[in-house]
């Protein structure tokens, strides 16, 4: 029991302390049904120094972002990676992510992802675990507009999916 | 007759008014409070006083403590350990008389018994790597907590004390009475820590590869607690995230560090000869006279030179500083340091820059510029800069400031490559770090309780900073940018998060512990709405001048919230009440739009609700006084003949009543409009703020109007205004320029403009 204290102690400690311009690890990911045209529409908005880091550590050391030349495969693990961390299920089935590209604004990196041929949603589960690898302390947020309902909610470690139903 | 005439005008302007009438409701509404946005703020505010007054500046009775320190400080390399003899001498200036002190003990925050990890959510993991699983489970913490090894008086005598986590009691031998001082020692050491894997605001960075350490020590000393007329002793604990109170002192500092290290920090160097080289102050002389580019006081190849020749020996380095608030000092011996002067007022200030070799070609190149960039544009903004230097250190990860001192990330890659985001990334946290020293350094805002009075106004002066920094320096721009790319400042950066989930937004005016989204809360929503204010509330002129004065009046003394507020209404006679509650004190975001257009013109024959009323009253038409009529276009009274005519053309009565009133001369003068608009704007968000809207005409000019925010003040959802124009108005969009953070602009313009969705453009760009 002491041991696992100490445990969660050590767990916690780095998120303790803040240098300025002090650093949250959190993420906004949007997630839009466009009915007319059978297409859930996903932005994922993403630090770029947290992203780079994580492809570094991930995958290759050499990867910078948001540079001229930016290595090829960069794209390549970026969709490798938002497709095992970010899973979706529609009317309780699993859909395939199309990976549409990204782009970059200030420090912020927006993926572009598309689920094609919904002919309706009556249910979906979202499970996001970006970063979550890298940041215990990795905080996603998700802004559904479903239907003409817009629903808002967090996932973090250890509440890493929601499921939201429309009746 | 000519008093029904009368009557029959008052009933049109009545039944034309602006105020929509709400249907009547069945039921009897209740009362209410006054809820208008416009209303005053004296239920947020604190009631003025003798020590702060109602026009925000320091009242008669205003008065502040003042704590000196002596110390002698020695760095055990070897083991990562500072170990220290204090000597405090606090001044009570209070009219209170004090029965004991408080100190502050913020290493404690990492001690082994620390109660900072307690508050932190966390959930197990399912799985760990070996490596965080050995860190986790099998190791012990690190302990970094003060060993406090005495605390006694002048004459030795041991004094009670008790240690509350970050905090220390110290009992007073007899109370403090106003205008008494009162010395006593600490004695004391604690293991420092690594800043980069352990992360924090001070430590060192170890290198293996040349087995040396790198050290920025901050908040390394039991700092005295701040006592004051609104919180008496600040006792919020240091949980880790909101920064410091204190007051301010005269420091004492003699450092002991290994013999061929560097040192740098507060104050100023009283020793110089003893611990420089002869080359080293024959460069240092240079440098006093060098105001275009640094000159090299340590060069890359000195300091490689000392990486694998450790000194045994010591050398103590000595630091005297007055009215500063906190002491924080650099050293190690893989420091290349550079320094240029810059004219500040007519004095000459020292900008300095110390970093390792993985700083450069980065550091070498910009660093010290940005310095001397930042002391300018802040002292053009707030006062002249008083201390005699300021010092950025580079530090992986850091972004940290104290006074005449802070540490800066930025570093390129192991080749010396470096992406633009590390460039900017490093000047703008330079940039941002240095101006610290106007706020919170010597405005002195109580960091702990309000983590937005120094890193809002901070972050607002950092924007203006940056863009003079790219002007003034082009060529720390890229290729392709006119202007420096500011993460900070325009409105429309900060959209995404004032649109955000309100689930995870707090007011500004909230403790920095407590709120979603640091950086966004304390750094990017109030510098912004700070450029917003200047930009386009109030002007730059009025802004300026009231900003000035809010850091004169506040310079080397303890300003609230509620000084800044006040302050910068009283020096510019502009009630922000309304500014400082929607954008400070709740959440509310901007959207404002255009509702409905609707286009007039002047016409001989009275309409059909001129004639409903006249019937209503039975009235015959030729009863009527002289009236000039509006008819809407596409109503059943208009006919084309009216279009494209001057409102003399299209109303006989009018005409004579110019003819019988005018002289020809005045005649020749007057307007002829055309077209007139009824414009509706409304405003799904709940801030008021300035309708800004530009009018584009069918020759392809156009004119942009402001219209004050006080234009809400009677109805907070919907407004309307009647233009009267020769030309024939195209379109309307409102805040075309994108300044005032409209988090909606889908209804800004009229006629509708369908944009297409972020995801399709860029679908389309992609597939293309």
């Amino acid at each position: 029991m002491k041991n696992l204290k100490i445990a969660i102690l050590l767990l916690v400690i780095p998120a303790l302390a803040f240098t300025v311009p002090h650093k949250y690890y959190v993420s906004v990911t949007s997630v839009e049904y466009v009915k007319e045209k059978e297409s859930v529409q996903i932005i994922s908005r993403i630090f770029i120094d947290d992203f780079e880091n994580l492809l570094r550590k991930r995958y290759d050391d050499k990867i910078t972002l948001a540079i001229q030349d930016e290595l090829s495969t960069v794209n390549m693990y970026t969709e490798r990676y938002l497709k095992e961390k970010l899973q979706i299920e529609i009317n309780g089935k699993p859909v395939k992510l199309n990976f549409i590209g990204k782009e970059y604004e200030d420090d912020i990196m927006f993926c572009y992802l598309e689920i094609e041929g919904v002919k309706a949603i009556n249910s979906i589960e979202i499970t996001n675990k970006v970063l979550l690898d890298l940041f215990s302390e990795q905080e996603n947020i998700i802004k559904c507009k479903i239907n003409g309902k817009n629903k808002s909610f967090l996932l973090r470690e250890g509440n890493i999916s929601r499921l939201l139903n429309f009746h | 007759m000519i008093k029904l005439k009368y009557l029959f005008l008052s009933a049109v302007f009545l039944s034309a008014g602006a105020f929509a009438q709400k249907q009547e409701s069945p039921e009897k509404q209740q009362g209410h409070t006054n809820n208008n946005k416009f209303k005053q703020l004296y239920d947020e505010f604190s009631t003025p006083n003798m020590y702060r007054t109602a026009s925000g500046a320091p009242g008669s009775a205003y008065y502040q403590q003042q704590a000196d320190y002596k110390m002698d400080l020695v760095l055990d390399d070897t083991n990562a350990k500072l170990s220290g003899f204090e000597t405090i001498t606090y001044t009570n200036n209070s009219p209170d008389t004090l029965k004991y002190l408080w100190v502050q003990l913020d290493q404690n925050m990492r001690a082994k018994d620390s109660k900072t990890p307690l508050i932190q959510n966390d959930a197990a993991q399912p799985a760990a790597t070996p490596g965080s699983f050995a860190n986790t489970y099998l190791t012990e913490p690190f302990d970094g907590g003060f060993n406090i090894q005495e605390v006694k008086d002048t004459n030795g005598r041991a004094l009670q004390h008790m240690i509350n986590r970050t905090m220390m009691r110290v009992e007073l031998p007899k109370p403090l009475a106003t205008g008494d001082k009162f010395s006593f020692s600490i004695k004391w050491w604690y293991n420092i820590n690594d800043h980069v894997n352990g992360r924090g605001r001070s430590g060192y960075e170890y290198f293996p590869e040349d087995d040396n350490r790198a050290y920025v020590i901050a908040q390394f000393y039991p700092r005295m607690a701040v006592y004051n007329d609104v919180e008496g002793w600040q006792n919020s604990q240091f949980w880790g995230r909101d920064e410091f109170a204190l007051p301010f002192g005269n420091f004492e500092v003699n450092i002991t560090v290994p013999a061929d290290h560097i040192l740098d920090g507060t104050g100023k160097l009283t020793n110089r000869k003893e611990v420089y080289s002869k080359e080293m102050l024959k460069r240092y002389e240079q440098a006093k006279k060098a105001y275009d580019e640094p000159v090299v006081i340590v060069t890359q190849d000195e300091a490689i030179a000392k990486l694998n020749t450790k000194s045994t020996k010591t050398k103590t380095w000595k630091l005297y500083a007055e009215n500063v608030r906190d002491f924080g000092f650099a050293t190690s011996r893989r420091y290349i340091w550079d320094m240029m002067s810059v004219k500040i007022g007519d004095k000459d200030v020292m900008a300095v820059s110390m970093y390792g070799k993985e700083g450069n070609p980065l550091w070498e190149d910009w660093s010290t510029k940005a310095v001397a960039s930042t002391l300018k544009s802040y002292s053009r903004m707030t006062f002249d800069y008083p201390y005699h230097k300021a010092i950025s250190v580079h530090a992986k990860q850091q972004g940290m400031e104290y006074p005449m001192i802070c540490w800066n990330y930025g570093r390129p890659d192991a080749e010396g490559n470096y992406s633009d985001r590390t460039k900017f990334g490093m000047m703008s946290v330079i940039i941002h770090e240095v101006g610290h020293n106007f706020f919170p350094m010597i405005v002195n805002s109580d960091e702990r309780q309000w983590t937005w009075m120094d890193e809002g106004l901070n972050t607002f002066v950092q924007y203006v900073a940056e863009q003079d920094f790219g002007k003034w320096y082009p060529d720390a721009l890229s290729e392709g940018q006119t202007a420096y790319p500011s993460r900070r400042g325009p409105a429309a950066k900060i959209v995404n998060y004032m649109g955000g989930d309100q689930d995870f937004i707090a007011p500004i005016m909230t403790k920095g512990l407590n709120t979603y989204q640091f950086g966004n809360n304390a750094y990017g929503k109030p510098g912004t709405a700070l450029n917003i204010l200047r930009e386009t509330v109030m002007g730059p002129e009025l802004f300026d001048y009231a900003f000035k004065e809010y850091a004169n009046r506040w310079m080397f003394k303890h300003p609230t919230p509620e000084d800044f507020f006040r302050t910068m209404e009283d020096a510019s006679a502009f009630d922000l009440d309304w500014f400082w509650r929607g954008w400070f004190y709740t959440t509310d975001y901007v959207d404002i739009g255009v509702k409905d257009v609707k286009k007039y013109y002047v016409s001989n024959e009275p309409n059909a609700e001129i004639k409903k009323i006249a019937e209503q009253r039975g009235m015959k038409l030729s009863d009527l006084p002289p009236l000039v009529f509006f008819v809407e276009e596409g109503s059943e009274d208009f006919n084309n003949d009216l279009k494209g005519k001057t409102a003399l053309e299209n109303s006989s009565t009018l005409n004579e009543y110019i003819m019988d009133n005018f002289t020809p001369e005045e005649r020749a003068q007057i307007k002829e409009p055309k077209y007139f608009y009824n414009v509706t704007f409304e405003k799904p968000g709940g801030l008021v703020m300035p309708i800004i809207v530009e009018y584009t005409y069918a020759d392809g000019t156009s004119e942009i109007m402001k219209y004050p925010a006080q234009i809400w003040r009677l109805n907070d959802n919907e407004v309307s205004k009647v233009l009267a124009s020769e030309k024939e108005i195209v379109s309307i969009q409102v805040d075309p320029n994108l300044e005032t953070a409209d988090i909606d602009t889908s209804n800004n313009a009229w006629p509708k403009e369908v944009k297409e969705s972020k995801f399709d453009s860029f679908k389309k760009e992609v597939r293309n």
